[in-house]
């Protein structure tokens, strides 16, 4: 009985993050607070995806990846294709990441998010600058990516107690 | 070296293509599929336009199912703060009540805003006095915020002849524009977008202008003539220029801010709950 307990939730627990990722993907909830201060917005969905691939890539497929983007294009009205692309890259960066370093903390893993921020959002200007008539503010990209990687570190502990808690499996 | 840059070439392509426990597709697939998607879509063909019109309808409807809950309780948390805060509420209202009873109103400044609201009234009734038929009434599905874009989902689409370009408006005041259309569902574009452009004309001075959408709450108004100068609280209208959208419809106050004329807009992109579209094509057919 106990066997069954624990295999449940975890696999309960390894289904949260999908959950999570379709979620911020479909609903209206958003991560973006320009209500409360004017440049305050962050990237959710690019968080989730470097933490569990570089944490945990059995309980978050790039292909959930890939439809995750597909919906937030749908959703946003960009054009198809730009959200997978830009989570596809942070994806490969967190993948890359996990192949080369030995030991993870809090602080390397910070650290290299600065890498995947930075290619996935300059993937996504380059796309919009060159493939769409839509315009878009700089300034706002720049504040976007800052505070997605600032709020990192809260998240990172979140999601470890979060894994902490229901005993998510590492598959390493 | 070589062998160090080797290292790199094996990690690159262990990343790329490998597949792990939970991973079907490899990565580098996905990239490719990704970027093709982006290219078929860049480019407009039968084919991409109604497989993204059907996929648009299907994500919206399963979207706005799936905010039922968070509007619903959204609701919930808006009717028990509404009773908590009744009796208070009912205190300051009393209080307030009690000034504004003390207080002369002044005439004139009434009587002048009295007519500015006549006028306002009476330019909304003439776009749409003779097309009671012509605009439908539809309900915003969406309206996910963005960094970037401001736009929102409205529940009809080409089923009800709605069709790009057309004006949206809340309440007779203008709110935006229809940018894509699907069969069930169509993304208005709002004022206060970074991709606005609406010509306009200011009350009284029939003097014509840009509003302009820049990402944050109010639009601004660009192109004004050299050397204009314009107060605050003129109302701005929709000067019917582009051919598209009728002459007339409100849009909203003019302000400053920071040295700019910004417009405070009548219908507030934040608070829509539902939204009729003109439909301008029959509009103009009408008139000519």
């Amino acid at each position: 009985m106990a066997i069954i307990f624990k295999n449940f939730r975890s696999k309960l627990g390894n289904t949260g993050p999908i959950i999570l990722l379709y979620f911020l993907s479909i609903t209206e909830i958003d991560t973006q607070f320009s209500n409360y201060f004017e440049i305050l917005s962050f990237n959710l969905q690019f968080i989730i995806i470097y933490y569990w691939i570089l944490r945990d890539p059995s309980v978050l497929g790039n292909g959930h990846v890939f439809f995750a983007g597909i919906i937030n294009d749908v959703i946003m009205g960009l054009p198809m294709g730009t959200s997978p692309l830009t989570y596809l890259i942070t994806s490969f960066i967190a993948i890359y990441i996990r192949s080369v370093t030995v030991k993870m903390t809090l602080f390397t893993d910070w650290f290299t998010f600065i890498i995947a921020i930075f290619f996935a959002n300059l993937l996504y200007f380059i796309l919009m600058l060159n493939f769409s008539s839509l315009s878009i503010t700089y300034l706002d990209l720049f504040y976007n990516s800052l505070f997605t990687f600032l709020f990192y570190p809260l998240f990172w502990v979140i999601f470890n107690s979060y894994r902490m808690l229901l005993g998510v499996r590492i598959h390493d | 070296m070589s062998a160090s840059r080797d290292d790199f070439g094996i990690v690159i392509r262990s990343a790329l293509l490998q597949r792990g426990a939970r991973q079907k597709f490899s990565l580098f697939f996905l990239i490719c599929l990704s970027g093709l998607i982006f290219f078929l879509d860049s480019f407009p063909s039968k084919i991409m336009d109604r497989t993204r019109s059907i996929l648009n309808d299907g994500i919206y409807t399963t979207s706005s199912i799936a905010t039922s809950p968070i509007r619903g309780f959204s609701y919930l948390k808006e009717k028990i703060e509404l009773h908590i805060f009744t009796y208070s509420e009912n205190k300051i209202l009393k209080e307030q009540l009690k000034e504004f009873k003390k207080k002369d109103f002044k005439s004139e400044y009434l009587l002048t805003e009295n007519q500015n609201l006549k006028k306002a009234i009476e330019s909304s009734q003439v776009a749409l006095e003779n097309n009671t038929q012509d605009n439908i009434l539809a309900k915003v599905l969406l309206d996910k915020e963005s960094p970037f874009l401001k736009s929102i989902i409205v529940s009809k689409g080409s089923r009800v002849g709605i069709k790009k370009g057309m004006p949206v408006i809340n309440e007779g005041y203008l709110t935006g524009k229809i940018i894509e259309v699907n069969y069930l569902s169509s993304r208005v574009l709002l004022l206060n977008d970074l991709n606005s452009k609406i010509p306009i004309i200011v009350e009284k001075l029939g003097t014509h202008a840009i509003l302009s959408g820049f990402g944050e709450k109010r639009p601004r108004l660009e192109y004004l003539p050299e050397g204009f100068e314009l107060s605050e609280d003129i109302i701005v209208f929709t000067s019917g220029k582009d051919g598209i959208f009728p002459p007339g419809i409100p849009v909203g106050k003019t302000i400053f801010e920071d040295g700019e004329v910004e417009v405070k807009l009548f219908a507030d992109p934040d608070q829509l709950s539902f939204v009729n579209v003109l439909l301008t094509d029959s509009i103009m057919e009408a008139k000519f």
